[in-house]
């Protein structure tokens, strides 16, 4: 045998033997454990990763078929995320980009592979008509859904009419994101919105714009920050003494370690979020046992009992459920990614569910269909007491009819923009 | 508009002194901060004709091996000097392992080759310390946190504690770093090497010796450069972005003046901060900080391509 010979034959075993150990239904995770965005990544993907070996570890997997959770690390980079969507859809059944920069990126992208995006949270706010984005979930809940919730909550302090809201956000398609909505509802309501955008390099360094919030006097700053941005803003909301009560930002805003840099400084600051950790709720123990105590946990207790890891939980469970009623419904446990899609748009969280599956407190009730890709499942606002958040509010749910128009109006301007675009007309609205 | 462009701001500038004030302040204290950064390019850049693309990841580096060293029980200022023994192995290894090796290549492998470190660093960082958020141990070193609020004109001028340590420290480590480099025998080396090579080497300055020095006191200006960033947002990766805003302080005040480096630091600290303010945020919809330094570098480049404190080259063929 020659050498190349024997490197050929090396290569095929080793392809053959991955191949072996990557059988199950293989979901990758294009996660961001690197890089700026770090902070934040890293607790929900170990959440993420925790729920999706606990079931391996428990139940065998889904139906009997292993889980192949597999991450493609992108640094929150749009580049990488694409190089990672394209390394990894020959066999996914679903793509999760982590990103709203490399969702829309990868969006017309899945019409043609005809692979699920789940992007829970975050991605582009009208994905949520499944009728024209038949491929994309931002399940359960989209920004869109956080504004209205955010505003909702504002208006519940007092009427907001006169009143001034700074909406402070990262420079990025992510923060960008809920812009059209609050204008419209800055007009309908009659409130004065301003709009301050941070760089990426200005993430730690925000004294210009909390100037320009001093010099504006808001009545209230709504914040739309991620990773780095949203300890900086918190550290200098504390040092120009902005009222913390008057702080409201996103679900990607509230994440413990950030505020623990500021700590009782911190008191008042609220966050809306769809998920809330329950250390009491049976899922949480059974991932001690059968995950932390075997000593396959990247976690700590610490960030165990933070918003941002049970977070991930929650995002694994719910790609967990929507492939569970996808082999229900086709009788297979080897599904296809055309089938998981299925599975997302029939997902009944409900209550009885939700404590079936161990999941009691932590997320609200929410049921998805082919029409609605976010399944409206609301959420609660989160208040930061100086060590931990705890929730302030019974559920909230966003008023969806008041921005349907408008949802439907920027999804028909996205397929117009990306035509051919193709819808599907078997879904009912 | 040229109202808007000629008259307003200053009008505001009028009407709100005490605002003002805040500005420059903030302006200042971003400067400063940026100039230290800009330091740490200039001093290796001066010794060695190295653009050291690692700056950004050394104060990352320093950041955290302080914080995690503070997170294993060791006391807050021992763990500083264990930092600073970190950051003396750390210029050892890179002046025996990636520099002394590359002695006498092409100026462009030497930065390719810092390159290389900011990526190995960036890894190894995220090994031994993982890339979670990290609160700086600013109370356990004494650094103060409170603040001062005067009123100046009836207005409202919040200077805080911190701030205002990091301009003292920043200014007496520049002060400090000026002497070294002036009245001692291993600075003038460093400014011996930085003038000519040849000639340097030839009466007998080591270079392995200063180098391993200039990379040690980059290292020192990280380790201030990152406790400063690092008690106001935090220590995580993101820090090494901030390296980036040291570039255009670089194009402005020179690659090899450390006076070039406070003042053109200083310089943009406090315009893009009056710029952002006064014309930014009402006429551009403001985060003009992200692209004013480099057009003020580029306008200055025009007229002096070798920045306001550079040296000019003139090369005979």
């Amino acid at each position: 045998m020659n050498h190349f010979t024997k490197w050929a034959a090396a290569a095929a075993l080793a392809t053959a033997g991955s191949a072996a150990l990557a059988e199950g239904l293989f979901t990758p995770n294009l996660s961001y454990r690197t890089g700026p965005f770090a902070a934040t990544g890293i607790p929900l993907m170990n959440g993420q990763a925790d729920y999706m070996n606990m079931l391996n570890a428990r139940d065998g997997g889904i139906g009997g078929v292993m889980i192949d959770f597999e991450e493609c690390e992108t640094g929150y980079s749009t580049e990488k995320g694409v190089e990672c969507y394209e390394k990894t859809k020959g066999k996914a059944i679903v793509t999760q980009p982590w990103s709203t920069g490399i969702t829309l990126q990868v969006l017309p992208k899945t019409n043609v592979d005809e692979i699920p995006i789940l992007a829970p949270g975050y991605g582009f706010s009208p994905m949520m008509d499944g009728k024209t984005f038949q491929w994309a979930f931002n399940t359960p809940a989209g920004y869109w859904d956080a504004a209205d919730m955010i505003v909702q909550y504002l208006e519940g302090q007092g009427s907001l009419d006169g009143k001034k809201i700074a909406f402070l956000h990262l420079d990025h398609p992510y923060g960008k994101e809920p812009l059209p909505l609050l204008e419209r509802m800055a007009e309908e309501k009659g409130f004065e919105l301003v709009p301050i955008p941070v760089g990426l390099k200005e993430m730690q360094n925000q004294s210009a714009q909390w100037l320009q919030i001093r010099r504006e006097r808001p009545d209230y700053v709504v914040m739309w920050g991620w990773g780095a941005m949203n300890a900086g803003a918190i550290t200098e909301a504390v040092k120009t003494k902005f009222p913390m009560e008057n702080m409201v930002g996103v679900w990607w805003a509230g994440h413990d370690a950030d505020l623990k840099i500021v700590g009782e400084d911190g008191k008042g600051y609220k966050s809306i979020s769809w998920s809330f950790p329950n250390l009491d709720a049976p899922v949480v123990a059974d991932i001690k046992t059968h995950v932390v105590d075997a000593g396959n946990s990247k976690s700590n207790e610490e960030e165990m009992a933070g918003v941002f890891y049970n977070r991930g939980i929650i995002i694994s469970a719910i790609l967990a459920e929507g492939i569970r009623m996808a082999q229900q419904e086709f009788d297979t446990g080897e599904i296809d990614a055309s089938q998981l899609r299925w599975g997302l748009e029939n997902i009944d969280m409900t209550e009885a569910r939700i404590s079936e599956l161990g999941l009691d407190g932590m997320v609200p009730p929410f049921k998805t269909s082919c029409a609605d890709h976010t399944g409206k499942s609301g959420g609660w606002m989160l208040e930061w007491d100086g060590e931990k958040f705890v929730k302030v509010s019974d559920h909230l749910t966003p008023n969806t009819e008041a921005y349907e128009a408008l949802v439907a109006e920027k999804a028909a301007e996205y397929a117009e923009a990306n035509a051919p675009w193709p819808v599907n007309d078997a879904c009912e609205m | 508009m040229l109202t808007e462009i000629f008259i307003t701001p200053f009008a505001d500038m009028v009407a709100a002194p005490d605002f003002l004030m805040q500005v420059l302040w903030e302006g200042l204290v971003s400067g400063i901060l940026y100039a230290l950064i800009a330091l740490g390019f200039v001093l290796i850049f001066r010794s060695s004709r190295i653009f050291n693309f690692a700056q950004g990841i050394m104060v990352v580096f320093a950041a955290l091996t302080l914080v995690g060293l503070y997170a294993m029980g060791v006391p807050a200022w021992i763990a500083v000097g264990l930092t600073l023994v970190v950051m003396f192995i750390l210029a050892v290894s890179i002046e025996r392992i990636v520099l002394r090796p590359l002695v006498g290549q092409p100026d462009i492998i030497l930065f390719m080759a810092t390159i290389g470190i900011t990526l190995f660093l960036i890894g190894l960082g995220e090994i031994i310390f993982g890339g979670e958020n990290k609160v700086m141990i600013t109370e356990e070193l004494g650094i103060p946190t409170g603040d001062t609020v005067l009123e100046p004109w009836d207005g409202l001028l919040i200077l805080q504690h911190l701030d205002i340590t990091v301009v003292v420290v920043a200014t007496l480590l520049v002060a400090a770093l000026l002497a070294f480099l002036n009245y001692t025998q291993m600075g003038r080396a460093i400014r011996a090497l930085g003038d000519d090579h040849q000639a340097a080497l030839s009466v007998g300055i080591s270079l392995q010796t200063v180098w391993v020095l200039v990379w040690f006191i980059a290292g020192i200006i990280a380790l201030v450069t990152g406790i400063a960033w690092g008690a106001r947002a935090g220590v995580s990766f993101a820090l090494e972005v901030i390296a980036y805003k040291a570039l255009p302080v670089l194009m402005l005040g020179g690659l090899e003046s450390i006076t070039g480096a406070i003042i053109g630091g200083l310089m943009i600290g406090i315009l893009e901060k009056l710029f952002e303010i006064y014309w930014g945020q009402p006429l551009l919809g403001g985060n003009t900080e992200t692209w004013f330094a480099f057009v003020l570098a580029l306008v200055v480049l025009l007229f002096r391509p070798q920045g306001l404190f550079g040296e000019r080259i003139i090369e005979r063929v």
